[in-house]
C-alpha cells in the first residue's frame, strides 16, 4: 500500500499542468532529437542543461527524462527509413527495419517499433516503482569479472546476428574492436593508434563511425550507377501504414521477449541498454521456425530490439533512483542537472525527495503515452518522406549527418572522420561485410577490455576469477553454448547462403 | 568453362590485381609523402618531403633486410619505425601480392576484401608496435591492440583463402561520382563551419553533394538547399541551443 | 516558372533579412556580444555546474550571454589547448582547473600549451575539497589505522581513480607519495562507475571530490576518514581534516579558475574578473555553491595574481608526484 500511497503522490506531481507541458516538452524534444540523424541525446541532454537551471528540479527532469526516452522512440525512424541508426541501441533495428521499408512496409515497421516501445515503456515504468529497491542488488553485484563475461556474451550476439558469413561477421567484430582500441589507454594513459592527431586522443566516437559506416556509406551506394531503379521501386511499393493482424500476432512475443531482457539488463550500468537491443534481436532470430528470414525484412527484428531498448532505458533509471549513482553518461547528465539544483543524489533520495522520485516515475508512463500518441500519426508523415526524390533526399541527409556529428564534440575532425568511414562503408558493402558486427565490436570493445583489466588487476592477474564468480562463470557458459550452436551449422553448411545474398 | 578467353582474362586480371597490391603495401609511405608535402608550404607538422622518401626508401630496401639479419644474429638494437613499418606491414603485403600472380582467383570479392582487411591488421599491428606489453599480472597498453591486430589477420587470411577455395562472386563495380562529391561536400562542411558558420557551410555543402547525382535538377536543388540551409539554421542552434556559429566571422566582427 | 522565381526570391529575402540580425555593432565597451566560455568537462560534472552557476550570474553583469562550450578528451587538455589557440579577444575563455592548468604539465609531456605562458588568469572560483574515502566494511575505523593498514598491505589493497589525469588519480597519486607506498591502481571511467565499485565492495579506497560522496557518506554506503582542506566542510562537520586525524601533508583540493587566452587586453581581464568577483559574493551563487560543498575564495584569493601564484605553486606541486606515475 505503500507503494500506491507513493504512485498516487508521483501522479499527483506529474499531473500538474507545469509538468504535464514539461513532460510533453520532453518527448517531443527527445523525438526529434532520435529523428535528427547524428545528434545524440547526451549532446541533447547537455545543450538543455541550462535552460533547466530556471525551471523547478521536478519539472526539469521529468523533461531531461522525456528526452531520454523519447529519443528512444524516435532513433528507431531514421534505422528504418534510411538505415541510420542514430544511437548505439537502434543499429540493430536498421538492419530488418530498413529492409522492410526497402519492401514497402516501413508504415509497419515504424508503427510496431513504436507499440513495441510504449508496451515495454509501461511494464519498465511498473517495474521500477515496485521492484527498484531490490533490483539495486544486481548492479551492485556485478563487477569487473561479470562485466567482462556479459561483453563476450555481447560479442557473441554479433556473431548470430550477421546474415551472411560467419567468418566475415567475426573479422568484422575484431576489426570494431581494434577500432575501439584508438585513443588513450585507460590504465596508463599511453596513446595508442592515434598518430599524434589530438582528436584520436579519446578514441573514435560511436556517431562518427555509425554515421559513416551506415549513414554516408547507404548514400554514396545509393548514388551508384543503376541504384536509382531500385529506389524507385521501393517508393513504388510503399502500402500499408499499419501492422496488419498478422503483423501484431507475429511480434506479440518478440515484444514480450525483448521487454523482459530490456528490464533486466538496463539496470547493470554501462552497455546494458546496448547489449539488450542485441541480445533481443538474437534471441528472436534463435528461436524464429526460420532464422533465415532474419535480415530480409523480420518484423520480429524489430519490435524485439525496440521493445527491449526502451525497456532498457527505463530500467537505467533504478540505479540512479536508489544509489544516487548514474549509469551511464546521460544518467549522469541527470545528476548534473540534480545537482545544479542543489540535490545531489545519493541512497536516500527516494525517501528525501519522494516528489522528485514518484513525479519522475509517474511522469514516465505519462510520457510513454504521450510518445506513442504523437508517434503513430507520425508514421504517416515519416512514410511518406520516402516519396521525397532521391536527388534531393540525399543532399539533405549529408548535411542533417555532418551537422549533428559537428555538434556532438563541436570538432570538425569528427566529420571528416565520419566521411571517411563512409567510405570505409561503401567498401565493406562492396565485399559483402556487415558493418553492424562491426559497431557492436566498437561499443563493446571497450567496455569488455577494460573490464577484462580491471578484473586481473584486482585478481592479481589470476584468471581464474572469470570462473569462479559463479555470474560470470554462467555468462560465459551460456556464451560458449550459443557460439556452439552458431558455428557448429555454419560449418556444416558452408556457404550455401551466399548466392541467396545479392539481392539487397 | 575453362576456355582460353577466360585463362588470359584471368591472368591480366591477377597482374593488375598483384600491382593494386603492391600499391597497398607502400600506401601509408605514399600518404605520407603526400602529407609532407603541406610542410613545404607550413602546413601541418612532420618530416619534410625528401626526408620521408630518404627514411622510407631505404628503410624498404636496406633497413628491413639488415634488421632482419641483426635479429637473427642475435642483435636487439631498436629497430626505427620506418623499418618496422616496412617490416611489419609493407614486406607481408608484398608477399601476398606476389604470391596472387600464381592463384587462380575463384572469389575475387572475398580475396580482395580478405586482403584489405589484412593490410588494416598489418596496419594496426605496426601502430602499436611501440606500445608497453605486459608488465606482470597487468595488460600493458599495447598487448589487446596487439592480439586483436594478430586475430584480424589472422582472420582475413582465411577469408581470402577461401576467395580462393571456393566459388564466389568477383568484383563489384565502384563509382567514383558519388563518393567523390559527396566526400568533397562532407570535406567543404568540416572546414567551413567554424569560419562561415551554418548558413554558408551548409548551403555550399548541400550543392556540392547534390552534384554528385547526374539526377540533379539545379534549380529545384539550390531551392531546396536555401529552405533546407534556413531550417537547420532555425533547429539546431535557437530550438536545440547547439552553440554553433551562424554566419561568416568576418561578417559578425 | 515565375512561382520558382518568386519562392527563390522570398528565399533570398528571408536569408537577407537574417544577415539584418548580425549588422555588426558599433565599437562600444566590452562586451558587444556573446562570450564562450569552454569547460573542458562533460556538462553536469562538477566544474560544468560550477561554471554554469558562476556565468550565471557573470552574465547578468556583463549584459551579455556567456555560451557554455563542453568540450571533452583527453583529461581536458584537448579543451585547453583549443582555449589556447582562440582569439585573444576576451570572447572566449575557458575554466581551467587542477587537472587542466597544473596536473597535466608533467602527466602530458606532448602537451600543446603551458598554463602559464599561454593563458592569462582571471580569478579563482571555487575549490572542491577532496576526501579520502572507502568501502563501508575497510577495516580500518580512522585515518591512522588507515594508514597504518595500508602500509602493512600495500600489496593487497586495491585503490580505484576515475581515469589517469582525473582528479581522484591525480590526489591519490599525491597520497600515495606522501606514505611512499604503490598500490594496485583499479581505473575506470568517470566518477560515477568508480564510486558503484566502492559502494559495492570490489575496491578498496579511492581519493575524490565532496560532491558526488556526501550523501553516500550520510546513506553509510561509504565511509570518509578525512577531508583534505585545512578546515572541515559544512556539509560534513563530522569528518575530520587531514590535519586533525594526523596527516597534515595531505593537502588536496581541486580548485576551478577562469582564464583567458595570453595577449587579452588588460581592461577585458579586469571588467571580466570584478564581475566573477561580484558573482562570487552574490547570495544566490554562494548557497549554490556551498550546497555543492565547494569552498569560495575570499577576496584577496580572488585576484589574477593569486590565481598566477596558485597556478606556479601547484605546478611545482604535481610536478614531482607525477613525474615518476607517467
Amino acid at each position: 500500500m505503500d507503494l500506491f500511497a507513493n504512485l498516487a503522490h508521483g501522479f499527483a506531481v506529474a499531473f500538474s499542468p507545469i509538468n504535464l507541458l514539461m513532460c510533453l516538452i520532453g518527448a517531443l524534444v527527445g523525438t526529434l532529437v532520435g529523428v535528427l540523424p547524428g545528434i545524440g541525446t547526451i549532446a541533447t541532454v547537455a545543450m538543455l542543461l541550462p535552460i533547466t537551471f530556471g525551471l523547478p528540479p521536478v519539472g526539469a527532469l521529468i523533461m531531461l527524462a522525456g528526452i531520454y526516452y523519447g529519443a528512444q522512440y524516435g532513433g528507431s525512424t531514421t534505422s528504418i527509413l534510411v538505415n541510420i541508426p542514430g544511437e548505439a541501441t537502434s543499429v540493430v533495428t536498421a538492419i530488418d527495419g530498413h529492409q522492410m521499408a526497402k519492401q514497402g512496409r516501413a508504415g509497419p515497421a515504424l508503427a510496431i517499433a513504436a507499440i513495441g516501445s510504449f508496451f515495454a515503456g509501461c511494464v519498465a515504468t511498473v517495474l521500477i516503482a515496485v521492484l527498484g529497491a531490490p533490483l539495486t542488488k544486481l548492479a551492485l553485484a556485478f563487477g569487473p569479472a561479470e562485466y567482462f563475461s556479459l561483453m563476450v556474451l555481447g560479442l557473441i550476439f554479433a556473431v548470430v546476428l550477421a546474415k551472411g558469413s560467419v567468418l566475415k561477421a567475426i573479422a568484422m567484430i575484431v576489426f570494431g574492436l581494434l577500432l575501439s582500441m584508438v585513443g588513450s589507454d585507460i590504465e596508463t594513459g599511453a596513446s595508442r593508434m592515434a598518430f599524434n592527431i589530438p582528436e584520436l586522443a579519446d578514441g573514435l566516437g560511436f556517431a562518427t563511425v555509425a554515421m559513416g559506416v551506415f549513414g554516408f556509406a547507404e548514400i554514396i551506394r545509393n548514388l551508384d550507377a543503376g541504384a536509382e531503379m531500385n529506389r524507385d521501386l521501393v517508393q513504388q511499393k510503399i502500402t500499408g501504414l499499419m501492422p496488419t493482424r498478422k503483423d501484431l500476432k507475429d511480434s506479440a512475443p518478440a515484444i514480450l521477449r525483448g521487454t523482459a531482457l530490456g528490464s533486466i539488463l538496463g539496470i547493470l550500468p554501462g552497455g546494458g541498454a546496448v547489449i539488450a537491443s542485441f541480445a533481443a534481436y538474437t534471441l528472436e532470430k534463435k528461436l524464429a521456425k526460420d532464422p533465415s528470414r532474419f535480415g530480409r525484412g523480420a518484423i520480429e527484428g524489430v519490435a524485439g530490439p525496440e521493445s527491449a531498448n526502451n525497456a532498457a532505458a527505463q530500467t537505467s533509471f533504478i540505479p540512479l533512483l536508489t544509489l544516487g549513482i548514474p549509469p551511464n553518461a546521460v544518467m549522469a547528465l541527470m545528476v548534473g542537472a540534480m545537482t545544479i539544483h542543489g540535490i545531489v543524489p545519493g541512497p536516500q533520495v527516494m525517501q528525501k525527495q519522494p516528489d522528485l522520485v514518484w513525479g519522475m516515475i509517474a511522469s514516465m508512463w505519462i510520457g510513454n503515452l504521450m510518445l506513442i500518441i504523437i508517434n503513430l500519426p507520425l508514421v504517416g508523415i515519416w512514410v511518406r518522406l520516402l516519396r521525397v526524390p532521391y536527388r534531393l533526399m540525399f543532399p539533405s541527409i549529408v548535411i542533417f549527418c555532418a551537422i549533428g556529428i559537428y555538434s556532438v564534440n563541436n570538432a570538425p575532425v569528427d566529420v571528416i572522420l565520419a566521411g571517411v568511414f563512409g567510405l570505409v562503408g561503401y567498401w565493406l558493402i562492396k565485399h559483402d561485410f556487415e558493418p553492424a558486427p562491426l559497431l557492436l565490436g566498437m561499443v563493446l570493445g571497450p567496455l569488455m577490455e577494460e573490464n577484462l583489466r580491471r578484473a586481473l588487476l584486482i585478481s592479481r592477474g589470476d584468471w581464474s576469477v572469470f570462473l569462479t564468480r559463479p555470474l560470470s562463470a554462467v555468462l560465459l557458459a551460456i556464451a560458449a553454448g550459443l557460439l556452439l550452436l552458431t558455428v557448429l551449422p555454419a560449418l556444416r553448411s558452408k556457404r550455401d547462403e551466399v548466392f541467396t545474398e545479392s539481392e539487397n | 568453362m575453362a576456355d582460353t578467353m577466360g585463362q588470359s582474362a584471368t591472368a591480366t586480371r591477377n597482374t593488375s590485381m598483384a600491382l593494386g597490391f603492391c600499391l597497398l603495401a607502400i600506401a601509408p609511405q605514399i600518404f605520407e609523402f603526400i602529407w609532407s608535402i603541406g610542410t613545404i608550404f607550413g602546413w601541418g607538422a612532420g618530416r619534410g618531403p625528401a626526408t620521408v622518401v630518404i627514411n622510407h626508401a631505404t628503410a624498404l630496401l636496406g633497413g628491413a633486410p639488415g634488421a632482419l639479419i641483426g635479429a637473427a644474429s642475435g642483435d636487439t638494437k631498436k629497430a626505427s619505425s620506418d623499418v618496422l613499418l616496412a617490416l611489419i606491414y609493407s614486406y607481408p603485403i608484398f608477399a601476398v601480392a606476389i604470391l596472387t600472380l600464381f592463384m587462380t582467383i575463384r572469389s575475387a570479392q572475398d580475396y580482395v576484401g580478405g586482403v584489405i582487411l589484412m593490410a588494416l591488421g598489418l596496419f594496426a599491428l605496426w601502430a602499436s608496435s611501440d606500445l608497453q606489453g605486459m608488465r606482470g599480472f597487468s595488460f600493458g597498453a599495447g598487448t589487446a591492440p596487439r592480439m586483436f591486430g594478430g586475430l584480424l589477420v589472422a582472420l582475413s587470411a582465411a577469408i581470402a583463402l577461401t576467395g580462393l577455395l571456393t566459388d564466389g562472386p568477383g568484383m563489384s563495380h565502384y563509382s567514383w561520382r558519388g563518393p567523390l562529391f559527396v566526400m568533397a561536400s562532407i570535406l567543404f562542411f568540416a572546414l567551413a563551419i567554424r569560419p562561415l558558420g551554418v548558413v554558408v557551410s551548409a548551403f555550399v555543402s548541400f550543392m556540392i553533394a547534390a552534384t554528385g547525382s547526374h539526377e540533379t535538377r539545379w534549380v529545384e536543388a539550390a531551392i531546396v538547399g536555401a529552405c533546407l540551409t534556413l531550417g537547420c539554421a532555425v533547429l539546431f542552434p535557437y530550438v536545440l541551443g547547439l552553440p554553433m556559429p551562424m554566419f561568416p566571422r568576418f561578417l559578425v566582427q | 516558372m515565375t512561382f520558382i522565381r518568386a519562392l527563390t526570391g522570398a528565399c533570398a529575402a528571408a536569408l537577407a533579412s537574417l544577415s539584418a540580425f548580425v549588422a555588426p555593432a558599433e565599437a562600444q565597451t566590452y562586451p558587444t556580444r556573446s562570450i564562450t566560455m569552454i569547460v573542458p568537462f562533460a556538462a553536469g560534472g562538477p566544474t560544468d555546474v560550477i561554471s554554469r552557476i558562476v556565468t550565471g550570474h557573470m552574465a547578468q553583469t556583463l549584459g551579455q550571454s556567456i555560451i557554455i562550450e563542453n568540450v571533452v578528451g583527453a583529461g581536458g587538455t584537448t579543451a585547453t589547448t583549443r582555449a589556447a589557440r582562440a582569439a585573444n579577444d576576451g570572447y572566449t575563455l575557458i575554466t581551467g582547473h587542477m587537472g587542466t592548468h597544473a596536473a597535466s604539465v608533467p602527466l602530458y609531456p606532448k602537451l600543446a600549451y603551458h598554463p602559464e605562458k599561454d593563458f592569462e588568469p582571471i580569478a579563482l572560483l571555487a575549490g572542491t575539497p577532496i576526501l579520502i574515502l572507502a568501502r563501508k566494511d575497510f577495516p580500518p575505523k580512522d585515518l591512522k589505522e588507515f594508514v597504518a593498514y595500508v602500509k602493512a598491505n600495500a600489496e593487497k589493497v586495491n585503490a580505484a581513480h576515475a581515469g589517469i589525469g582525473s582528479v581522484s588519480h591525480v590526489s591519490c597519486e599525491l597520497l600515495h607519495s606522501i606514505l611512499d607506498i604503490k598500490p594496485v591502481g583499479v581505473p575506470f571511467n568517470g566518477t560515477g562507475p568508480a564510486m558503484n565499485a566502492l559502494v559495492a565492495g570490489q575496491v578498496d579506497y579511492m581519493c575524490d571530490q565532496i560532491v558526488n560522496a556526501v550523501p553516500q557518506i550520510n546513506a553509510g554506503t561509504i565511509k570518509a576518514y578525512a577531508i583534505a582542506t585545512p578546515e572541515r566542510n559544512p556539509s560534513l562537520p563530522n569528518v575530520p581534516t587531514t590535519a586533525e586525524a594526523g596527516l597534515p601533508k595531505f593537502q588536496a583540493q581541486a580548485w576551478n579558475a577562469m582564464f583567458a587566452p595570453k595577449g587579452t587586453s588588460p581592461a577585458i581581464l579586469a571588467s571580466l574578473n570584478a564581475a566573477a568577483s561580484k558573482a562570487l559574493d552574490d547570495e544566490t551563487v554562494k548557497k549554490r555553491l556551498l550546497e555543492l560543498g565547494s569552498v569560495i575564495p575570499g577576496p584577496a584569493e580572488r585576484t589574477p595574481e593569486a590565481l598566477a601564484a596558485l597556478v606556479k605553486n601547484e605546478i611545482a606541486k604535481w610536478t614531482p608526484v607525477l613525474k615518476p606515475a607517467t
